[in-house]
């Protein structure tokens, strides 16, 4: 390259580049040999600088051997283009001018690449740590839990401002083509300008944007992910974020949590079950309470029809405005208890749930039945492992409800089957929501 | 865009539908009061016929329990006296959980009109597995009645006539949709227990026989448990056997029954009774012994036999069925004029009893 060019690159570069408190602009000069480097500070890890550059340029004293130690050092690349050059400089790497050559050290710094315990998804047995929020560090994860030469890793960006890196990772030999294609065809049609985390992705899945169910997982275990690869998944992996994201993702993995493949097969069975006991009761539970009690009370027992007329019979408003009352101040302690301090969290949800519940029974404002009501729903939900998921039922008992306020008993059978309609005309790339026996690939 | 605001006009225009249609069906529990029994008398010097009466169950409140109220009325149709009793109370009346409707005894022994027992077939709300009885002396007697150990109102009936109190061979308890299903079944008569109050408390030992019409036939306690035994209901009883100088009682654990028609191209036709009995030695007032045992069942094979009999006599004479012979012999034969053949046979046939006591041990270890 001549001089020229390079003298017009240095200078286009440096007009390039927004005039900041961080950026460095430093000429490293002996008598025999000169260079230039470019870097932000911020982004580079210094020490690396030290050892790799400047500790070299002042031992190694001919130009043509701190030349060749450039070329063959391997955190060393050489120049392909301005703008490549511009992108590398942003995102942390130190630029070099050398004898009419550039070069490019990449000395980013890995912040974050410690490994977290996992806190959304835990279970009581089975490995314990999640992700990091390194890119690097989480594949590595990945590898160590999957050697296999047929991980295939590619790599693209999200986000037309943060050009997040993506890392697309997936057994080549068990992945399905048609869902790998849906998938690569379903990240390059992304249009959004910070792309931070994967459940960003969610709202993508629909062409209308708005989605109640999600048909992609994002988990912090290494170990699903490394299942799920087993399975033919497509995993994406985030820069900057600890949880990656499966497709295609159907009902059954949404109910699964790695405890089932860490305990005995009855145990793991029971479990499951459980798990849809918990699903049924805390979609269905507010909106049977409300067309039992005001439309079909025929259907208890009559001991049971008379304590619950019993204790019914402080309350002045109709029983869906009780349900309605009761369930939105569960909602809001369930929400105050996410957003504050986790020292504070226990003491939000005594005061609430205790303290209120029984406050709201002796002021006659709500019955007793309801608080039992309430609070089942609201722990059968806690018990659905993922929690979008667990987010979306919450929602979803929302419209049996008002079903049922409405039409009693027939309503909630309506609204249970307009739920399962609805689920059933979802599709996770390909894959229909309601799969729940996998036939085995061959291969 | 469009097709959002296109669907949230049709959401909007659904739930304004949705008001109208409210109304009739919406109505907290609280603000009904629940009928869980209804008695019927006939109507005492008054030009009306019956006095209908219902139990109402007030609800639970804090330690109070068992609180109930009766409300009575005279009127010539059951409609007519519910439609009365409205407007005495404070609440919309619930017939949802009416379990238990009481005759009195005088209703039954006259010719009982279909109303009396269709109108609760009709009514949409009750169910059709409550219970039907004939009250004593009255069936407001039988309402009022509140046994000490009654946590809800009228539940200590709820749990006798469901059996899921005491295990009893002495009731037999008859439901709604039985009883009615009995009137209409050509060859099998209704029945219907007999609830008796005695003081504070009440007593289901006998059962009263139908016909068609009207009742027939009382029956005593002994032959109440051999009908519960015909009809393979309970089998958990105490078989007494008296035999001139020994008493002893079997404790039964298993009971069979069945019986056959015999074909009546012969010229005795007869009904076969094969019974099967198994149990325990109880209670005997001389000394049990194990190697006896053989002459103990043939005792109480003998004496069964016997008692069994009499009992099937007894119903033949009386002209009512409630086993069910007739509806067996016409699902058997296939002539045109079964039913009228049968009405000719019946009161001619003879029974043979065929009795298999099986006494497993004596409950004592020699």
């Amino acid at each position: 390259m001549s001089s020229n060019k390079v003298q017009s690159i240095h200078d286009s570069i440096k007009s390039k580049i927004q005039k900041s408190e961080d950026i460095v602009l430093k000429e490293l000069k002996t008598k025999e040999k000169n260079l230039d480097t470019f870097y932000f500070k911020t982004l580079t890890d210094e020490t690396q600088l030290q050892n790799f550059l400047i500790k070299p340029f002042f031992e190694i004293i001919t130009p043509d051997r701190f030349l060749s130690y450039l070329q063959s050092h391997p955190k060393i690349k050489p120049f392909e283009s301005e703008q490549q050059t511009l992108d590398e400089l942003i995102g942390g790497a130190v630029i070099l001018f050398y004898m009419d050559t550039i070069f490019i050290l990449d000395s980013r710094i890995d912040r974050n690449n410690s490994v977290l315990d996992t806190t959304v998804e835990t279970t009581i047995q089975g490995p314990q740590s999640g992700f990091s929020e390194s890119l690097g560090t989480n594949l590595g994860l990945i590898r160590h839990r999957y050697p296999e030469p047929s991980l295939q890793v590619d790599s693209t960006k999200i986000g037309s401002i943060s050009r997040t890196q993506v890392m697309i990772v997936y057994d080549k030999n068990k992945v399905d083509p048609v869902v790998l294609d849906n998938v690569k065809k379903f990240l390059s049609s992304i249009d959004i300008e910070i792309f931070q985390s994967g459940e960003q992705l969610l709202d993508f899945t629909k062409k209308s944007r708005r989605t109640l169910y999600p048909t992609i997982m994002v988990t912090e275990r290494p170990d699903r992910v490394a299942v799920n690869l087993t399975t033919g998944k497509v995993i994406l992996l985030i820069a900057g974020s600890p949880f990656a994201v499966l497709m295609p993702t159907v009902m059954k993995d949404l109910m699964a949590s790695m405890a089932d493949i860490y305990q005995t097969y009855w145990i793991g069975k029971f479990l499951l079950t459980l798990r849809y006991i918990g699903l049924f009761t805390s979609t269905m539970l507010p909106a049977v309470y409300v067309a039992l009690t005001s439309y079909n009370p025929e259907v208890f027992r009559v001991q049971l029809a008379l304590s619950v007329a019993g204790s019914r019979h402080a309350v002045p408003y109709p029983s869906f405005i009780e349900v309605l009352l009761m369930l939105i101040m569960m909602e809001l302690l369930m929400e105050a208890s996410i957003r504050l301090p986790k020292a504070i969290g226990p003491t939000a949800t005594t005061v609430g749930g205790l303290i209120l519940g029984q406050a709201a029974t002796d002021a006659g404002l709500v019955s007793n039945i309801m608080i039992i009501i309430v609070s089942l729903g609201a722990i059968s939900n806690f018990v659905i492992p993922i929690s979008i998921f667990s987010f979306a039922v919450r929602i979803s008992k929302y419209l049996l409800l008002l079903l049922s306020i409405f039409y009693g008993l027939v309503g909630v059978i309506i609204g249970f089957f307009l739920l399962i309609a609805y689920m059933v005309s979802l599709d996770s790339f390909g894959k229909p929501f309601f799969t729940f026996i996998e036939n085995k690939s061959t291969n | 865009m469009k097709l959002t605001g296109k669907w949230f006009s049709v959401g909007v225009l659904f739930i304004i539908i949705s008001f109208l249609l409210t109304g009739c069906g919406f109505k907290d529990i609280d603000k009904r009061l629940f009928v869980v029994s209804i008695g019927i008398d006939p109507a005492i010097d008054s030009s009306k016929k019956y006095l209908i009466s219902l139990k109402f169950a007030i609800p639970i409140i804090e330690e109070k329990s068992n609180e109930s109220m009766i409300v009575s009325e005279e009127a010539d149709t059951i409609s007519e006296a519910v439609r009365m009793i409205k407007p005495k109370v404070d609440k919309e009346i619930d017939f949802s959980h009416a379990k238990v409707i009481v005759y009195n005894q005088k209703i039954v022994q006259k010719e009982i009109e279909p109303n009396l027992y269709y109108w609760f077939i009709r009514r949409r709300d009750i169910q059709e597995v409550s219970w039907v009885a004939i009250g004593k002396p009255s069936a407001l007697d039988v309402l009022k009645l509140k046994p000490k150990s009654e946590r809800l109102p009228s539940n200590s009936l709820f749990l006798a006539l469901g059996r899921d109190g005491p295990e009893t061979a002495y009731i037999i308890p008859e439901f709604l949709f039985d009883f009615k299903r009995r009137f209409s079944e050509k060859g099998l008569d209704p029945y219907l227990p007999i609830i008796e109050v005695n003081k504070n408390a009440f007593e289901i030992n006998k059962v009263g026989l139908l016909n068609k019409k009207q009742l027939k036939l009382s029956l005593k306690p002994m032959e109440t448990m051999a009908l519960n035994f015909l009809l393979n209901n309970e089998s958990k009883s105490a078989l007494v056997i008296d035999d001139k100088d020994k008493r002893l009682v079997i404790d039964t654990k298993r009971v069979k029954t069945k019986y056959k028609i015999v074909p009546d191209n012969q010229k005795q036709p007869y009904i076969k009774f094969d019974i099967t009995i198994n149990g325990r030695i109880e209670e005997a007032d001389f000394s049990v012994n194990n190697a006896d045992i053989p002459e103990y069942e043939k005792l109480a094979r003998k004496v069964t036999q016997e008692n069994v009999y009499q009992f099937l006599v007894k119903m033949q004479k009386a002209n009512v069925d409630p086993i069910g012979f007739g509806l067996r012999y016409r699902a058997r034969h296939f002539e045109k004029d079964d039913w009228k053949t049968w009405q000719q046979l019946y009161p001619s046939i003879k029974f043979k009893v065929n009795v298999d006591v099986q006494i497993e041990d004596t409950g004592l270890v020699e």
